[in-house]
């Protein structure tokens, strides 16, 4: 195999949950030596979540922790055993990274505070991820990627208008905007100490990339002062544009038409049916004043298809269409992820064959390649006190016994 | 020029030369690269690129200038004008590639090639290039040659199918995630490959889906069908688990986790502070079976929570519900509108907000800022996004063009 770009960086991971462990992911994947610092008295709340393989509850049987966590390396140290310090340490002495996402004053409590670190390793790059960052009156507040897209007004946009606030029905800061942030920050961070020696200290609210994303809608505000509100599926200018029922249960297809091309086109996939036929339908303007009107219509005629079928008719006259996926079809039907080999099967204790996410990302000449499924509770403890932290075989059971690598 | 903060400190990603061929795909990542302190240089068709035409508009008045959207994606990166469709413009990006690190594309899979700028190409002059190709579904397969919006990149990656409300036809993430998702995506992965290039003299090409990127963020939905077997779907308005959802109060609505994630460690503070409260039927909360994860999942606990729990919050705002409820240890939120986040002191403290001047203004643009702080060499925006073929001379001019050939060159619409 090819030396990945992230090769002999080390991690010492003190991430837990969701946007932590998906960002520290990305570096395990791409070659880094990420270490999971995790404690059976202090149990990562993802390793308790569904789904669990066979329905089975236990601590590695969580397919969201897997995905999140696969090729990493677990050692179980209880941070608040008196001996734990000086293991963690060593280890971090042997770290070019150390991350956590705890609420500021956990890793000082741990004697782990930056200041601390930079002692132990100068030039060490030092990455918190709490939920509002290290400084301001709401510093120490909590909460999960759900409390994050409410507080960053993604909660809010997202929905109908009249109605509560929908948001995307998952934990989405956690998934894909904290996670490349994150990595991004690191990797340049990287660069910097490649050229200079020189570390530093990273502060990442999980708020603020989310609202960094909606930077048009609050210049918006600030410009023009219109506060933006939810619009479904809505475009600012055209239409139709929206998410359409098709045959089946629950099936839906999604179609923009942005151009009077566009428009003519849908017509003909449909048989030109009466109410596309209106000349002055061709200018945008007015489809999208008509936009409710039409999409009722459009709505009785997508009823009539098979959403896949439609979507590759509408596909082949160049209009943007797609079927709106369920997990069922990304994994069991869609031949453009499985010709981009994303859903990658590996074997796991006590999981057995599961499917994970390879990440998003394909290299001409270093491609990644997912190989170790998620570490078992503490699967490397042995492994790491031998080759990392000098212990002898005997120490690490005393250590366990005493209660430290638990 | 502007910058918000002082120009001392170092910029973490000095020296490194980037192009962007402009793109609703790679604004972003542009954007992240240019506020870490790389050189980019955006190039746009001699009109102008398609943001210059989105919405919003300063006072809404449209204009090739007066684009918010293409203000906010392109702060500190210089901006050319080049026809990538005449064969001279073609040289010149040749040209320009033959000194970059990085170039971030998003063209139609196979235009580069048809253009003689594909990866192979620009590689055999520069082995330390790398190219980052943002695409709908990626750069080879059977959906490579579709026409995506960002709508349908959530519909595809399995996202939409996951937001709205039973009732309804899903409704999709706000504010264009799906392309914001590739880009990002492509910003880690052009990251990776000059990580690469750089300890090794050797470039490649990162193809990046936003298919692929959407898919990321189906959180547990595509193992739930793995290991279970079940599908999925939305819910908006009802309770994930009994105590877990929105909530109206009396000025908009919050986002309530009375329990936490999983482990159901925050339950007891939550019956504490209805206790406290003195909420009516708080005591129907406190048997035993509340801190049973399966109770809460049925719908029996929901209905129980959300009768209790419902009319007193309906009584107290979001600001007071919030503030409380984190006192006492609760991960409650409120659902912010834009114009409460304006307001919020922690991003006030944070110094969150940044000036950035704009040539169509006399005030300038206060915009989001930093999404990362870097002790050491701070995110900072050095210029606000250029004006359309604002830095031709200076780039065309460094690249070796004489300015009397640069004026033939707009001459003939290359430029």
């Amino acid at each position: 195999m090819k030396r990945l770009p992230l090769a002999g960086i080390r991690v010492t991971d003190f991430t837990w949950i969701g946007a932590g462990s998906y960002a520290t992911k990305i570096l395990a994947d791409f070659g880094a030596d990420v270490i999971k610092i995790e404690s059976s008295r202090r149990i990562d709340s993802l390793r308790m979540s569904a789904p669990f393989k066979d329905r089975i509850k236990g601590v590695n049987r969580s397919g969201y922790f897997a995905d999140r966590n696969a090729t990493k390396r677990s050692l179980t140290l209880d941070m608040k055993h008196p001996r734990a310090l000086e293991l963690a340490r060593k280890l971090i002495a042997q770290s070019d990274i150390v991350a956590n996402n705890f609420t500021p004053g956990v890793m000082e409590r741990f004697g782990l505070g930056y200041d601390a670190v930079r002692t132990i390793r100068p030039d060490v790059i030092y990455v918190s991820m709490s939920m509002q960052g290290s400084t301001g009156p709401e510093h120490n507040y909590l909460g999960y990627g759900a409390s994050m897209a409410a507080l960053t007004g993604l909660m809010h946009l997202t929905g109908l208008p009249g109605r509560e606030p929908a948001g995307t029905g998952t934990n989405f800061p956690d998934h894909v905007p904290n996670p490349c942030h994150a990595a991004f920050a690191i990797m340049a961070a990287l660069r910097h100490r490649r050229r200079t020696g020189e570390g530093q200290l990273i502060d990442i609210a999980q708020t603020e990339p989310t609202i960094a994303l909606l930077g048009p809608t609050f210049l918006d505000l600030t410009v023009n002062h219109r506060v933006q509100q939810p619009t479904g599926n809505e475009h600012p200018w055209a239409a139709p544009h929206g998410v359409y029922p098709c045959k089946g249960d629950d099936r839906w297809i999604a179609i923009c038409v942005m151009s009077g091309a566009q428009w003519m086109a849908l017509g003909d996939v449909l048989g030109n049916p009466e109410w596309t036929r209106d000349a002055g339908l061709r200018a945008s303007s007015v489809r999208h004043t008509r936009r409710q009107e039409l999409d009722a219509s459009l709505a009785a005629e997508t009823a009539r298809w098979v959403a896949e079928d439609l979507m590759h008719a509408l596909q082949a006259r160049r209009v943007p269409a797609g079927v709106v996926q369920t997990a069922a079809d990304v994994v069991e039907r869609d031949p453009q992820l499985a010709h981009r080999s994303h859903w990658v099967t590996l074997e796991h204790a006590e999981m057995g064959r599961t499917i994970y996410n390879a990440p998003p990302l394909r290299f001409s000449r270093t491609p990644g390649e997912l190989t170790r499924p998620a570490p078992l509770l503490g699967e490397h403890t042995d492994d790491i006190c031998r080759d990392l932290l000098g212990l002898s075989a005997e120490e690490t059971r005393k250590l366990k016994e005493e209660g430290v690598l638990v | 020029m502007t910058t918000s903060e002082p120009g001392a400190a170092p910029r973490t990603l000095d020296g490194l030369r980037v192009l962007e061929i402009a793109s609703p795909l790679t604004a972003y990542c542009g954007k992240m690269f240019a506020d870490l302190g790389a050189d980019v240089v955006l190039i746009e068709p001699p009109g102008g690129c398609r943001l210059r035409r989105e919405r919003p508009f300063i006072e809404d008045r449209p204009g090739i200038e007066a684009s918010l959207a293409f203000a906010y994606h392109n702060t500190s990166k210089r901006g050319i004008t080049l026809n990538l469709t005449a064969e001279e413009g073609r040289a010149l990006f040749r040209k320009l590639a033959g000194a970059a690190d990085l170039v971030v594309e998003a063209e139609k899979p196979g235009v580069m090639a048809q253009r003689g700028l594909d990866y192979g190409v620009l590689a055999r002059a520069n082995r330390r290039l790398v190219m980052a190709s943002i695409s709908a579904f990626g750069q080879t397969g059977p959906y490579s040659q579709f026409e995506a919006e960002d709508l349908v990149g959530v519909a595809m990656g399995g996202l939409l199918y996951l937001g709205g409300y039973p009732d309804a036809a899903p409704i999709r993430a706000y504010g264009g995630q799906a392309l914001l998702g590739a880009s990002m995506y492509g910003a880690v992965g052009a990251m990776l490959a000059l990580t690469e290039a750089e300890l090794t003299g050797e470039g490649q090409q990162v193809d990046v889906s936003m298919q692929e990127c959407m898919v990321m963020a189906m959180e547990n939905a595509v193992q739930f069908f793995d290991l279970e077997g079940t599908v999925r779907k939305r819910y908006a308005g009802i309770q994930r688990f009994a105590g877990t959802g929105v909530f109206e109060c009396r000025d908009g609505y919050i986002y309530m986790m009375a329990g936490g994630i999983g482990a159901n460690k925050f339950w007891s503070f939550s019956l504490q502070w209805l206790l406290d409260e003195k909420v009516p039927g708080a005591e129907r909360l406190t048997a035993e079976r509340w801190n049973d994860i399966d109770y809460l999942l049925t719908d029996e606990a929901k209905r129980i929570f959300s009768e209790v729990f419902a009319p007193w919050a309906k009584t107290r705002t979001k600001a007071e519900l919030y503030h409380e409820g984190q006192r006492r240890h609760i991960p409650l939120a409120p659902i912010n509108t834009p114009a409460d986040i304006m307001g919020s002191e922690q991003l006030v403290h944070r110094e969150y907000f940044v000036r950035v001047s704009h040539p169509q203004r006399g005030e300038p643009l206060l915009m989001p800022g930093a999404p990362y702080k870097l002790a050491g060499t701070p995110w900072r925006i050095t210029r606000p996004a250029p004006r359309l073929g604002e830095h031709n001379a200076e780039v065309f001019g460094a690249a070796g063009v004489a300015s009397r050939e640069l004026e033939q060159l707009a001459g003939a619409g290359v430029v």
